[in-house]
């Protein structure tokens, strides 16, 4: 059982974060003792970070978590899942509010926190085993059990620094795989590990809440894992609840809400488009052909991608690289353009992918700008980022659809009877 | 809170003192610590552990070549061998508990961004740690003195040596304490990491390591006088080697230098430590 009150969360940007005593005391003296205004933290770290700035990372967040409750926690990169999950785990402070709750908490941020990669599989094993709250007893109990679970036992006095990522994951998440706390907290864990693991892991997490009570609170990029596996769902959207409720609605109303955000960006002045002296971004634009703009992008959506630029420098022989990537980093196509000859001038690319071509997830853009398509003149990472709701189709498949692509070509099955006249046609029989 | 039965709370605060039921619940961690750092600190090294004896011998041959063989320092009527190594010994307790607690934070931050454990946890590892070196190297002084004293007459008197405990107590403590205050002031500010390395290069020609208070000209006297530490290698190195010299006032003003930092320590290391994070 949790319960959270009235938390709120400042991260103060500037004051202690200039990690400079030198500025600190320069900043105290001007401040305290000459009684100027503060325009030194200004002049020193631009009038973004100066010594007032604040950022409240939470603000005012209530809601409670039942025994035996798994609880999804949803929201944009930033919105302050993390952040509540850090404040949960005890290992930062909130700034106003408190939180009760009964029961041992042990949270998974991270796979493998204090793996030593000097020290072999068993060694890290026990390490990382402590680091998330169990006892010596309570690994020996299980070390056979960890052990199989990981699928490494010929490595086992392997110095970790030798295994294979995958190997790696493995071993790490066969530990926390066991932990048995009252309440577990697992941030985007499960985005690492290939595609078998994960689900070999979300099914030992679904046992573990059904069977002995577990309180999980999970967050998560992976829209369809939370559905499956948390029946409740909150959406935290800078520093606030936005919903709350049932997950499969909120899941919904958070896909449909979040791409109208980020669909288009202009950059009005010189000063905040992003760019260096070769190339500055005019705007970036996501054009989904929706019959109902209401809907959100789904798998069968055909995407438009537009983009200005202006090329600040004069006779360049440039090319335009669009590169999509999955939210975990992995590239998924990198289309080049032809090279045109351009002088100082705006200049307008643009690019459809056809519908029925990605699977459901989170994908972004970037743009690299390439000269005499060789040398790179500016990367433009992360432009646009968007999700691919899910759809399906008399389909009792809930997992996630397997693929980074999800294409939909032809692929059909004959009977036997046709084979047989076919075969019969080239006269083989 | 009614109708709850709660076990824990978070909020804003927090907490001054140690808690000491928590740390005792962390138990197998603190040990665990102890052993992933001794065995990654020797992993794919030629001489392993022993380097652990190999480098307070090095470190004595220098110094008996430079201050005995150039300089021609005297050391007080005991060779210099067991008399260089007597100060070392304690010396490398001291700066390396120093250093790595003052490090706690960014050595350790990747740990501490992702699980709650007692922090202290990590600086307590590190007293074990560096507290099972200093027995090691204590070993070689046994051995060496029982050499010396068959070899060259040198004294033994094994209640007198047990005089050498208080003197440890107080190095670790100072060590302990002042590396905890340093572990927050450099993690908020970074630019004092210069100022640590400063404080120990110092620190050797302060302490009397390489020689002995009584050779200070009274005009210097103050100066080494003024650190806690001085009483403290002189009472280590006479209650070993039967050299001359412990002044009782000094040794209590180590002592008393060693609660408040030790104290002011800990209070500030528990009070910081979650703030730091947001930080570091």
């Amino acid at each position: 059982m949790i319960k959270v009150e009235n938390i709120s969360k400042r991260f103060q940007l500037g004051t202690i974060g200039s990690g400079s005593l030198r500025r600190d005391l320069h900043g105290w003296w001007e401040r305290s003792v000459l009684k100027k205004k503060s325009d030194f933290d200004d002049a020193q770290n631009g009038s973004q970070f100066n010594g007032k700035r604040e950022f409240w990372a939470l603000k005012d967040i209530n809601f409670e978590v039942n025994e035996g409750e798994a609880l999804g926690i949803i929201g944009r990169n930033g919105a302050g899942k993390t952040t509540m999950l850090k404040i949960l785990s005890r290992i930062i402070k909130p700034t106003k509010g408190r939180i009760i709750g009964r029961g041992k908490v042990s949270s998974l941020l991270e796979i493998g926190t204090g793996f030593h990669p000097e020290l072999t599989g068993r060694e890290n094993i026990f390490i990382s085993g402590h680091l998330l709250g169990m006892t010596r007893s309570e690994i020996l109990k299980k070390l056979d059990e960890i052990i199989s679970f990981s699928g490494i036992e010929s490595f086992l006095d392997t110095p970790v620094k030798r295994y294979s990522s995958g190997m790696y994951v493995r071993l790490a998440f066969s530990v926390a795989a066991h932990l048995e706390p009252d309440i577990l907290l697992i941030d985007e864990v499960l985005a690492v590990g290939d595609a078998e693991f994960q689900k070999k892991c979300l099914v030992k997490m679904n046992d573990t809440t059904s069977n002995t009570g577990r309180t999980i609170i999970f967050v998560s990029h992976n829209l369809q894992a939370v559905t499956n596996l948390c029946p409740r769902c909150l959406w935290f959207d800078e520093g606030v609840i936005r919903l709350e409720g049932d997950s499969r609605s909120v899941v919904a109303k958070y896909l449909s809400r979040l791409q109208e955000k980020v669909w288009k960006q202009d950059y009005n002045t010189w000063e905040i488009a992003p760019g260096n002296e070769y190339i500055r971004m005019v705007s970036v634009e996501l054009i989904p052909h929706l019959d109902d703009p209401e809907a959100p992008i789904d798998i069968r959506t055909p995407l438009t991608i537009r983009f200005r630029f202006r090329n600040c420098q004069p006779k360049v022989n440039l090319s335009v690289d669009l590169l999509l990537f999955t939210i975990s980093g992995e590239c998924i196509f990198d289309i080049q353009s032809k090279a045109v000859v351009l002088n100082n001038e705006i200049v307008e690319g643009e690019c459809t992918i056809p519908g029925n071509f990605l699977n459901d997830g989170s994908y972004y853009f970037s743009l690299y700008f390439v000269k005499d398509t060789s040398s790179e003149l500016y990367a433009y990472n992360e432009c646009l980022m968007f999700e691919v709701a899910d759809f399906r189709e008399n389909n009792n498949w809930y997992d996630k659809w397997w693929g980074f692509v999800r294409p939909n070509f032809p692929l059909t099955m004959k009977r036997n009877s046709d084979i047989l006249l076919n075969l019969k046609q080239t006269e083989l029989f | 809170m009614k109708g709850y039965a709660q076990d824990w709370i978070i909020d804003s605060r927090s907490n001054f003192l140690i808690n000491i039921r928590e740390l005792f619940a962390y138990k197998d961690l603190l040990f665990r610590l102890v052993r992933k750092e001794f065995l990654s600190s020797y992993q794919q090294t030629l001489l392993g552990p022993l380097w652990v004896l190999f480098q307070p011998i090095l470190t004595v041959l220098t110094y008996v070549l430079i201050f005995k063989g150039v300089i021609g320092l005297t050391t007080e009527g005991v060779p210099s061998f067991p008399y260089y190594l007597t100060g070392i010994t304690l010396w490398n307790l001291f700066s390396e508990l120093f250093l790595n607690t003052a490090s706690t934070f960014s050595n350790h931050i990747d740990i501490f961004n992702k699980v709650y454990f007692p922090r202290l946890i990590v600086p307590l590892s590190m007293v074990i740690l560096n507290l099972i070196r200093f027995t090691i190297q204590l070993g070689l002084v046994v051995v060496i003195v029982v050499y010396y004293h068959f070899t060259a007459n040198l004294p033994v008197d094994f209640f007198r040596s047990l005089l050498s405990l208080p003197a440890v107590v107080v190095v670790t403590g100072i060590a302990l304490g002042s590396g905890l205050i340093f572990a927050v002031v450099t993690t908020k500010y970074k630019d004092l990491n210069g100022l640590l390395q400063f404080i120990i290069r110092l620190m050797v020609f302060v302490c009397p390591i390489f020689y002995s208070l009584s050779m200070v000209p009274g005009k210097l006297k103050w100066l080494v006088n003024l650190n806690p530490l001085s009483a403290q290698f002189e009472l280590f190195r006479s209650s070993i080697l039967g050299t001359s010299g412990i002044d009782h006032g000094q040794f209590l003003y180590g002592f008393i230098f060693m609660l408040i930092t030790l104290a002011a320590g800990i209070l500030i290391f528990n009070k910081m430590g979650d703030k730091l994070i947001d930080v570091a």
